[in-house]
């Protein structure tokens, strides 16, 4: 079966992991009712930036989390693999922000919120750590 | 300091990833203006000055990989790191201001040049924690 158990991963690791979940959680539980406000109620400018900010708050959590990470994780292999990661990620990311972006100036496509380029980035996060995670679990089968 | 062979390179080419980029959004800006394209031509032409600017990605990344000296490495990767940070920070709450109507869109490349402003704060954080940084 491809899955990985708890052992194969680094305390650095399961600490990530569990800031991670939680800061995806308070994301899911803080978005919606900030958007349905927003959408439905007249909201002064003042309030609004504060929303603005609480809405950003866990992604900013997502960053300080790769960080926290980084520095807590011993083992210098998986430190090597999470900051190629990372780099791939934020090339990857940066990359398309500088095609989307410029395909913008030109009107060649619709203006988008700015949010949308460290939402690829950790998608990109999520997809390349299901892929370390099967292919741990592969290699222990 | 003297720089080493791998700075050098890094140096050289970004001299001309800068280069071309200008003449590449000359020629985009240029058509765009006179109106000299149509159709799937205008994607094209448009994605043509953000080629230069992913080279420089893929130079910083080249510079990391060439770098014999680890502690050069090192300093370069915490640069990085900072400048992710910094850029990916500021996108997600430029981007809920947006969403809540308090400011203006943006064109994404301006994430970009937010990523290479924070190279230099990772220099600044570089400097008042190890008291170094890369000087490319």
């Amino acid at each position: 079966m491809l899955c990985a158990r708890k052992s194969d991963f680094t305390p650095a690791q399961r600490a990530h992991t569990r800031r991670i979940l939680w800061l995806l959680l308070t994301y899911a539980i803080v978005l919606p009712p900030l958007v349905w406000l927003h959408a439905h109620r007249h909201i002064g400018p003042t309030l609004s930036v504060l929303m603005a900010i609480a809405a950003s708050i866990p992604l900013l959590g997502i960053f300080a989390s790769w960080g926290r990470y980084l520095s807590d994780e011993r083992d210098e292999y998986h430190q090597a693999l999470a900051l190629r990661r990372i780099a791939i990620a934020t090339n990857a990311t940066m990359g398309a922000a500088i095609v989307w972006g410029f395909l913008q100036a030109f009107g060649a496509m619709p203006l988008i919120e700015a949010y949308w380029v460290p939402f690829v980035w950790v998608v990109l996060q999520g997809v390349a750590g299901c892929v370390a995670a099967f292919s741990r679990g592969a290699a222990a089968n | 300091m003297s720089l080493n062979p791998a700075m050098k390179r890094y140096n050289r080419r970004m001299i001309w990833l800068w280069l071309i980029y200008a003449a590449f959004l000359f020629v985009a800006l240029y058509t765009f203006t006179h109106r000299l394209l149509g159709g799937p031509g205008t994607y094209l032409v448009a994605i043509l000055p953000a080629l230069p600017i992913i080279g420089v990605f893929v130079a910083v990344g080249r510079y990391l990989f060439e770098e014999q000296d680890e502690y050069l490495r090192m300093l370069m990767v915490r640069q990085t790191l900072w400048a992710s940070g910094f850029a990916l920070s500021l996108a997600t709450i430029w981007g809920f201001l947006e969403r809540f109507d308090l400011v203006d869109h943006i064109d994404a490349y301006y994430i970009a040049i937010v990523w290479f402003f924070g190279l230099g704060v990772g220099a600044v954080m570089n400097k008042l924690t190890l008291g170094a940084s890369v000087q490319c």
